[in-house]
């Protein structure tokens, strides 16, 4: 019925319509997470709340692939001008951490609901334990603020003043709060109007099959970069630092098959759901739009012209086993679930990269940290609360180029602020902002350099937070011969007598006079080092890119006097060690994983899958705990014996016992 | 010859020649008035990118040739050149080195960090037009209260010259942290580089653009030194040029604020020229609508490979910064402009599902679209428009080019077999296709304005823009349409009519209290004699108007809205009339306003204007009745093939209306005119268009 000569231009009025409701937000939202972060999205959603259009400007690139049918379904009786809204995870999976609160709008036509306009705002606090709501320690959704199920925020037009009520008096910045959720509402009316202009161009009964086309067509784009890509199975893993405080590694595993213009994604295997806030809530949706974030990247890499819609999870089966970190159960903190987000997209990454080694680049830095100042005024005497610089660090080796310096890949929508308003507004002081030289993976193609940031500070007991901080143990992997990256830390006055290393602990606090220096880590480099031209490694040593040694140790390119030594180089080069595997994970994870080999984590697993998911964590960190000196499945058992001679009131079933046989 | 209008043949005073030139990717475009007479001549003539300039001399003879206009009678002579952007979209500029700050050395290259492309893992940012190792770390620093904690060190500026000079640079851009707040670290710097190398150039951020923001500071700062040596060696040649033909009047160069600075100014302020191409055609639609009456309009000029648009409100251009010159934002004040990368030569393809798409892809000016017969094998938008009907009834572009329509046939029916559709249907198709791009970038920018587009006036122009213009406009579910008379030479004629202009600024970054009154009243005065001061250094002996607006905010936001201030607020410390006139100004962009607010005053800007002369264009009365078409041609719109009304446009006089479906065609550019369009000719002869319900 809907002629597809037309797809594009519907296709570009459904942008474009997504376009303005995304600019009118950001117009008149309040908060700087709306107007500065971006952190919000806007979208067109089918009859059965499948989004269809989304914008490619502005806004968070988390949920073009969001279904919000479960939400919508568990209110009755929509009226025109209804508005429905939820900021909590575990009734419908469709929010997945508190301060996102999510909206949706019911578009009437002729008496019946044909689409819907849906959106979200990241509110800067819901109240609860800590101000802005996240906090790593937290360990369980009821300390992250209040939490709303799915009910109607607007009843034909009028704000639900109850509701708007107990917000107001349950969070720290309840005008924030209000004014971005009226800007939203805004948005959302913007939208039906355009949607019902768009039925007016185009007809309602082709609107409506036009809009399932749209669908049809990104489900059409996604098969077709799964077909160009080798059926097989391909396994990878990586890690976040620190679970909780007591900071053991978090192991996200995936099993990736493709088999024709399909994948499965089989998480199984990653870790049990945490006592911290790192937990992705999903509730087991094969196709939740969080899981496939970094399926989003790859598609739209490899073809810029994707549609993004919810079109393209078809193809996409994921399988999360209830009670993992992927698919926690109530009551589980998730505020934090961005830190682990970004390992879900490196483990993505990195199955593809086997699959398709020559179309994709080596890890991104993974590191999104977000750091914040609260410290006084001398001048005022006032405390000041401030967001410094994001600090994150560069994009992979890609196949051909460099990955870029500073920020890159999967972190390119964040922002930086400028040092002069900075310093003009928080009284800190900068010391260093810039690029880090060696620090990115060497390769045939270089990994982007880490950020460094450094700055003094003037007033005592000044708190620095710098949230999402990673990969200060387990580095940025490269691939086919390339070098992982360097890894990330925290300092506190660098270089002086009381020079302290604080790894990757994500809070400081510094006395009058103290300087802190953030790094990131930087990206993975791509292919074998000597195989970089020395013209190339050359010129890195004159921006400061790379070190003169590290042009020899890395890229056996030696250089004596600014000028390349060709003898020289020739015979480092031909002095050329095999590499072994698709991957170069640094020594840290290699000698991590000597003890904590696969069959070691197979059998922790096949141990903590046979207790109560409440028991899981708890038994995780005490076999850690007694893992000094042990290592492999054995090592694990024994670890695991300890335990239970610990706690004889281990719950043990067959399976536990059967685990110990195996 | 393309006025309606003959001079008076008593007319005994020596002629008066006003002159605008303005320069695009194939033309340069000539648009003249004799002053005494009302007499108005335009011209296109194609570019001569080996040898910038000479198309001038080119166009000057033509215009000699055909319309007696006499070099020695010319005294207004307004230029507007792309040497500038060219010189960075090419990346030929001059070699140079940055003096920064020690520890600061990367701020150039990670910019402001976001990527443009979010979605892509190969997004990337531009490489920067200095290079790492061309930048050196001065050792050096300024608080943000402009205490001086470490003064320049002038043996690693001493060391820094020695490295630059031998790696070949030209010139030296020297941008240190809060210069915004004091210039002496960079001056002194800058006075040890003209002692040690007196043959390198320099330019230091606060000279400039003095504003906060240490990367917008430092980047508007190097693309000015970047261009400097080939704009003021294409600036001299051009004053020689017009010297050795006679003319008398000194040139004069449109700049991205939509004004005019001598040429003198030019070959420093390089930068302010990058943009006067986009700003000076919206500057010339303003101007236009004026004249007609009208006060909100959108502009729509669409080129061979972009559309740019821009709102003019109550009759006036908009401004904003960031503005786009290839890959590098520009933060000075410019004439906002929107653009997309569709237009006439953008070419349409089939993918692998079988769905027709546009762009981005181009076929540029050359080979440019089939039917130009100049090489070009890709089916275009001009092609479409070719293969429906609208155009191939006259000569195009001043008889520069021939139109062939039977090539344009010929690739557009090759995408109509890949979708199993007539080649008409598909042509249409490719036009419906090509204006929802456009409607996409139109969304965006009404949208972040806040505006209501069907309040609005569609202005086309350009050599593309009357093609597409009234499509776009009625999918945009817009009114009007307008069209001057003479759409090609727009951004010319904005030049012509273009008042002097310059643009000053002074940081503050205060809370808007009692306090800092005193330090708005001393900036305005400087800013006020530096702005008269400016208008006397460019020849101009008439009554100034300054302009004062701040950059206000909430304290805790981040970015800022430009308010107009009266200046007696600023003379009679009125902290109330401020404080409300940044209230109205944010409830009327952003819908909102917090009478409780903290307000920051962020910068305080003000504007020099020195008015051009008062140019009287000819006006003719109207004389009611239907126009006459030259012949009927067979078009395919609204689905099928249909005999409609050819109009030349030299042939409507005032008073005259037809209907479409209807083509006018004229020597710079074609119109398409649907079904359900009224037509009808004003005294300036301006073509209003209007649409049935």
């Amino acid at each position: 019925m809907f002629d597809r000569m037309n797809l594009q231009v519907l296709a570009n009025h459904a942008r474009g319509a997504a376009e303005n409701m995304a600019h009118t937000l950001h117009r008149t939202a309040h908060s700087a997470f709306v107007k500065e972060t971006e952190d919000f999205t806007v979208m067109l959603l089918n009859r059965k709340g499948e989004t269809f259009a989304v914008p490619m400007d502005l806004g968070a690139t988390w949920y073009p692939g969001l279904t919000f049918g479960r939400a919508i379904e568990m209110i009755e009786d929509y009226k025109p001008g209804d508005v429905g809204f939820t900021n909590d995870a575990y009734s419908s999976y469709v929010a997945t951490h508190t301060p996102d609160t999510v909206l949706w709008r019911p578009v009437f036509y002729d008496g019946e609901i044909i689409a819907w306009t849906g959106g979200h705002i990241h509110n800067t606090d819901m109240g609860g334990a800590v101000p802005a709501s996240l906090s790593r320690a937290l360990t369980e959704i009821h300390q992250e603020g209040l939490r709303f199920p799915p009910m109607k925020l607007v009843n034909e037009g009028v704000f639900d003043e109850h509701l708007m009520r107990i917000m107001s008096i349950n969070v720290r910045k309840p005008d924030l709060n209000v004014g971005d959720l009226k800007a939203l509402v805004g948005a959302l009316i913007t939208g039906e109007r355009k949607i019902l202009a768009m039925i007016e161009k185009f007809g309602k009964d082709a609107f409506l099959d036009g809009v399932e086309a749209l669908l049809d067509h990104s489900e059409a784009q996604a098969r077709d970069v799964l077909a160009s890509i080798p059926d097989g199975t391909w396994d990878f893993s990586d890690y976040a630092d620190e679970d909780s405080t007591e900071a053991n590694p978090v192991r996200l595993k995936l099993k990736l098959t493709v088999k024709g213009d399909e994948a499965i994604l089989d998480f199984t295997g990653s870790d049990p759901q945490l006592a911290s806030s790192l937990n992705v809530p999903t509730g087991g949706d094969p196709r939740h739009s969080v899981l496939l974030v970094g399926i989003y990247y790859i598609l739209y890499t490899l073809n810029p012209k994707l549609l993004l819609n919810v079109g393209m999870t078809r193809p996409f089966t994921c399988i999360t086993p209830e009670g993992s970190v992927l698919n926690p159960v109530h009551p589980a903190a998730i505020g934090m679930r961005s830190l682990t987000c970004a390992r879900l997209r490196s483990v993505i990454f990195g199955a593809f990269s086997q699959a398709i080694p020559e179309r994709l680049p080596a890890a991104p830095a993974g590191n999104n940290c977000i750091v914040n100042v609260m410290t006084t005024d001398e001048r005022t005497k006032r405390t000041v609360i401030a967001a410094v610089n994001p600090v994150v660090g560069g994009g992979g080796g890609m196949p051909h180029r460099d990955g870029t310096n500073g920020s890159g890949a999967d972190a390119a929508y964040l922002k930086n602020t400028p040092i002069e308003i900075t310093e003009t507004e928080t009284p800190v002081e900068f010391v260093r902002y810039g690029l880090a030289k060696d620090s990115g993976g060497a390769g045939r193609w270089r990994g982007g350099l880490a950020t460094e940031m450094a700055f003094r500070v003037f007033a005592p007991d000044s708190r620095i937070t710098a949230r999402n901080r990673d990969r200060s143990f387990f580095r940025p992997w490269g691939v086919l011969g390339g070098k992982a990256a360097g890894l990330s830390d925290m300092v506190v006055n660098p270089g002086t007598d009381d020079e302290r290393h604080l790894g990757n602990i994500d809070t400081a606090l510094l006395q009058p006079g103290d300087v802190l220096e953030i790094h990131s880590a930087g990206g993975g480099g791509r292919g074998h080092p000597f195989d970089r031209e020395p013209w190339r490694v050359l010129r890195d040593v004159e921006r400061q890119y790379v070190s003169v040694d590290a042009a020899e140790r890395e890229y056996g390119v030696v250089l004596r006097g600014g000028q390349i030594d060709e003898a020289a180089t020739a015979a480092r080069r031909a002095d050329r060690a095999m590499v072994e595997g698709h991957f170069d994970y640094g020594p840290e994870r290699t000698g991590y994983e000597a003890q904590w080999t696969p069959e070691a984590y197979d059998q922790l697993h096949c141990i903590l899958n046979s207790l109560p998911i409440h028991w899981r964590f708890f038994i995780k960190t005490e076999i850690f705990r007694r893992m000094e000196g042990r290592s492999g499945a054995a090592g694990v058992q024994e670890a695991f014996d300890a335990v239970c001679k610990r706690f004889p009131e281990v719950p043990r079933t067959d399976n536990t016992l059967k685990a110990a046989a195996e | 010859m393309d006025g309606a209008f003959t001079p008076d043949a008593n007319e005994k005073r020596p002629a008066d020649w006003k002159i605008g030139v303005d320069i695009g990717g194939t033309f340069m475009d000539f648009c003249a008035l004799e002053a005494n007479s009302g007499r108005v001549a335009s011209l296109k003539v194609l570019t001569t990118p080996d040898d910038p300039g000479a198309e001038l001399m080119t166009g000057l003879s033509l215009l000699a040739e055909r319309e007696g206009l006499e070099p020695e009678a010319v005294n207004r002579f307004v230029h507007g050149t792309t040497v500038g952007i060219n010189t960075i979209i090419q990346r030929k500029g001059a070699s140079l080195a940055l003096f920064t700050n020690a520890g600061f050395e990367d701020v150039v290259e990670m910019a402001r960090l976001r990527m443009p492309e979010m979605y892509s893992l190969f997004c990337a940012r531009p490489d920067p037009l200095i290079t790492r190792d061309m930048i050196f770390g001065i050792p050096a620093r300024l608080r943000s209260d402009g205490t001086e904690t470490q003064a320049p060190d002038m043996a690693a500026v001493a060391a820094a010259v020695d490295v630059a000079r031998a790696k070949g640079a030209e010139g030296i851009i020297i941008s240190f942290l809060h210069a915004w707040r004091d210039a002496r670290q960079e001056a002194a710097v800058k006075a040890e580089i003209a002692r040690l190398a007196p043959e390198l150039f320099t330019f230091t951020s606060a000279e400039v653009w003095p504003v906060i923001r240490e990367y917008e500071r430092s980047s508007t700062t190097i693309m000015n030194g970047y261009v400097h040596p080939r704009v003021a060696g294409y600036l001299t040649a051009l004053e020689s040029r017009l010297a050795n033909h006679k003319v008398p009047a000194r040139p004069m160069l449109t700049k991205s604020n939509g004004g005019l600075m001598n040429a003198a100014e030019g070959k420093r302020s390089c930068v302010n020229m990058l943009l006067s191409g986009t700003a000076s055609g919206v500057i010339g639609a303003a101007w236009l609508a004026r004249q007609a009456g009208e006060e909100k309009i959108l502009t729509l000029d669409i080129g061979g490979t972009s559309a740019d648009f821009a709102l003019i409100i109550d009759g006036e251009a908009q401004f904003g910064t960031g503005e786009l010159i290839g890959e590098f934002p520009l933060y000075i004040p410019s004439v906002s402009v929107s653009s997309i990368g569709v237009g006439g030569g953008s070419i349409a393809s089939v993918d692998s599902q079988g769905v027709l798409r546009v762009g981005p892809e181009s076929a540029g000016s050359i080979p440019g679209p089939a039917c130009y017969g100049r090489g070009g094998t890709e089916a275009t938008v001009t092609d479409a428009m070719a293969v429906c009907g609208w155009l191939g009834h006259s000569q195009m572009a001043y008889g520069q080019l021939q139109m062939e329509v039977d090539l344009a046939r010929e690739v557009i029916s090759r995408l109509a077999a890949k979708l199993g559709r007539s080649t008409e249907e598909t042509a249409q198709a490719i036009l419906d296709v090509a204006i929802s791009e456009m409607f996409v970038e139109v969304e965006k920018l009404s949208s972040r304005a806040g505006v209501d587009l069907r309040d609005f006036t569609l202005m086309p122009f350009g050599g593309g823009g009357p093609m597409l213009g009234v499509f776009l406009a009625k999918e945009l579910g817009m009114a009007r349409v307008m069209a001057s008379r003479r759409p090609g030479v727009v951004s010319a004629l904005g030049g012509l009519v273009a008042d002097l202009r310059g643009d000053f600024i002074r940081t503050i970054f205060e809370p808007l209290e009692p306090a800092t009154l005193a330090a708005l009243g001393a900036a305005y005065d400087d800013l006020a004699s530096e702005g008269r001061d400016w208008l006397v250094s460019q020849g101009h002996d008439g009554p100034a108007e300054l302009r004062i607006t701040a950059d206000m905010r909430y304290a805790g936001q981040s970015y800022e809205i430009e308010v107009a201030l009266n200046v007696a607020w600023l003379t009679e410390k009125n902290l109330t009339a401020i404080a409300q006139a940044f209230h109205d100004t944010h409830d009327r962009i952003y819908d909102f306003h917090d009478p409780e607010g903290l307000i920051e005053v962020v910068n305080l800007r003000l504007a020099a204007i020195g008015a051009g002369p008062a140019l009287k264009f000819p006006e003719a009365a109207e004389v009611e009745g239907a126009a006459t078409p030259l012949r009927e041609v067979r078009v395919f719109t609204g689905g099928r093939l249909q005999d409609i009304g050819l109009y030349r446009r030299q042939d409507l006089a005032p008073g005259g209306i037809f209907d479409g479906p209807a083509v006018v065609a004229q020597e710079d550019t074609t119109f398409a005119i649907p079904a359900g369009t009224r037509a009808s000719v004003d005294r300036h002869l301006n073509l209003h268009l209007t649409f049935a319900e």
